[in-house]
């Protein structure tokens, strides 16, 4: 049998012959890139999914928003990252087929891309977080009857929103110094104020916390702190209920260690 | 010519107020708009209804979940002696039934002050109904087991009781309705002596003797010492006691030293 001889490639014909080999590279290029975009779309959502990313955002603004115009939050984050590799495979692919262009006009694009794209996940990361706290606070504080209570979700919404923004804005290289100056300003009048107003409840609950890991005295016992005597009644972080002869006293842990105790026995 | 209509006019004529109990929020649109008053009893305002009694308990007999709307409503005011009052309830199927009761003094069973005026929390003692129930039910381990749960009032029921034991919940801050709670104690309940709870709903102590004096304490005779310790001990202190029976399975409190509520666990 005479060998047969292989032919190492094809030789294309006609036009297409034309077309230099470049830009069949970066053609292959892209389209590696784009299967490889619908594959790491297909990966982020079965991740996002098992992660239980959908029960724990339901009910958010931004989800209720997406939910509106047919889509859902765990498909716009996992087509984020697919856009993002088709968009670098087209950046590539032309960069390959026409060098003198591409470093014209995306040597710069590219560099700003990528910063870009965390900016926009920062932001959407930023409102879902933020929707969720409002969500979980204003659960939390569905028990206090009082109307005004709801500027606490509102306003720690906002906050979130807020650090997300500037975060996003430094991403992709915006002077936020100012915004910045405003957020640290607006953190320590926070701090400030939950100490000075809670200064009381803080030395409490520290004491409290002592009460609840030593147990020096329990429900049942007789004791004297200050000038309260009588049988404790219930023991909880910021205070202690102290009853005698059916009057409850209700002492404020944080004088248990100012003035100490008396433990009654036999008394 | 008359239809049931007509002849049935007199259960709904002159009522002072309507009880519509557990309703969902397309059934009670259409009562919004009546005159007079219309009353949700339910165990959570979903409705937003306007005067509303928590139930803490789904009643399952019928009796006692009207006699609980009646007393809560009296209780606040919403209804006077002598008021003629319609209970739209479900019997069978949702609310197929309507109950007409005059509401006064014969009401009055103490159920609704068992829960709402006690000394512990309204949720504590539904908690511990709770777990009652679902312990006589399934008993320990298929055997039934009585049980003896001393609610509120702690420190002095821990001044009229003494342990038996060394005490399972000492330095230890659980409160009922924790999720891990009910198993413990579903197993501890196999331990001698009473169950002290105190106002918030923290589990003080296990294995207690209690020892109040049983003068003057007033329940129905065949009931064993374990009631009787429980029923003393509400006399002697300000306390709630809920008593799973060893023999016959039901679930009784006492408040004041009197029988206030008994239930069948199996109903629920």
């Amino acid at each position: 049998m005479p060998p047969m001889a292989l032919q190492p490639g094809f030789e294309l014909g006609g036009p297409l012959g034309a077309v230099p080999e470049r830009v069949w590279l970066a053609l292959a290029v892209f389209v590696l890139a784009v299967v490889l975009a619908w594959l790491v779309v297909k990966i982020n959502a079965g991740l996002l999914r098992r992660a239980g990313l959908p029960e724990t955002i339901e009910g958010t603004a931004f989800e209720r928003t997406v939910r509106g115009i047919g889509t859902s939050t765990v498909a716009i984050l996992s087509q984020l990252s697919g856009w993002f590799i088709v968009i670098l495979g087209a950046i590539v692919a032309i960069s390959i087929a026409e060098r003198s262009y591409a470093e014209q006009f995306w040597s710069q694009a590219t560099g700003f891309f990528p910063s870009f794209f965390v900016a926009v996940l920062i932001l959407i990361v930023g409102v879902i977080v933020g929707d969720k706290v409002e969500l979980v606070l204003s659960e939390r504080l569905r028990s206090v009857k009082l109307p005004q209570i709801g500027i606490v979700p509102t306003t720690a919404k906002y906050s979130v929103f807020y650090v997300a923004f500037v975060l996003a804005l430094d991403q992709i290289g915006v002077a936020t110094f100012a915004l910045v100056v405003l957020l640290a300003l607006y953190t320590l009048a926070l701090v400030v104020f939950t100490v000075v107003a809670g200064k009381q409840l803080l030395t409490s609950a520290a004491a409290g916390l002592y009460l609840f890991l030593n147990e020096p005295y329990g429900i049942g016992d007789e004791v004297k702190i200050g000038d309260e005597r009588g049988i404790v009644q219930e023991i909880d972080l910021f205070v202690t209920h102290i009853e005698s002869d059916g009057e409850e006293y209700i002492v404020p842990n944080d004088r248990v260690f100012e003035g100490g105790i008396v433990i009654v026995h036999d008394g | 010519m008359s239809t049931p209509a007509d002849l049935l006019d007199d259960l709904t004529a002159d009522l002072d107020a309507l009880f519509v109990f557990s309703p969902s929020s397309g059934f009670y649109d259409r009562f919004e708009d009546l005159d007079g008053e219309v009353v949700v009893i339910a165990p959570e305002n979903v409705v937003d209804a306007e005067t509303f009694v928590e139930l803490p308990l789904e009643f399952e007999n019928v009796r006692d979940r009207i006699k609980f709307g009646v007393e809560g409503a009296m209780d606040r005011g919403v209804v006077d002696d002598g008021d003629e009052v319609g209970c739209v309830v479900s019997v069978f199927d949702d609310h197929d039934s309507l109950v007409r009761v005059q509401a006064d003094e014969s009401m009055h069973s103490g159920v609704y002050d068992l829960f709402a005026n006690s000394r512990a929390d309204p949720g504590v003692i539904r908690d511990v109904f709770e777990v009652v129930i679902e312990l006589g039910k399934k008993g320990q381990k298929g055997k039934p087991v009585g049980a003896l749960f001393v609610i509120g009032d702690a420190g002095k029921v821990m001044n009229k009781s003494r342990p038996l034991s060394y005490n399972p919940f000492e330095k230890s801050h659980v409160h009922v309705g924790d999720p891990i709670v009910n198993v413990m104690l579903k197993e501890f309940s196999r331990l001698d002596g009473a169950f002290v709870i105190s106002d918030s709903g923290k589990i003080v102590s296990a294995y207690r003797y209690l020892e109040p004096g049983a003068e003057g304490v007033d329940i129905p005779k065949g009931l064993g010492t374990r009631h009787m310790a429980g029923a003393a001990v509400t006399r002697a202190t300000n306390a709630t006691a809920i008593v799973l029976s060893e023999s016959d399975g039901m679930v009784r409190a006492f408040k004041g030293g009197e029988l206030i509520l008994e239930i069948d666990p199996e109903d629920y």
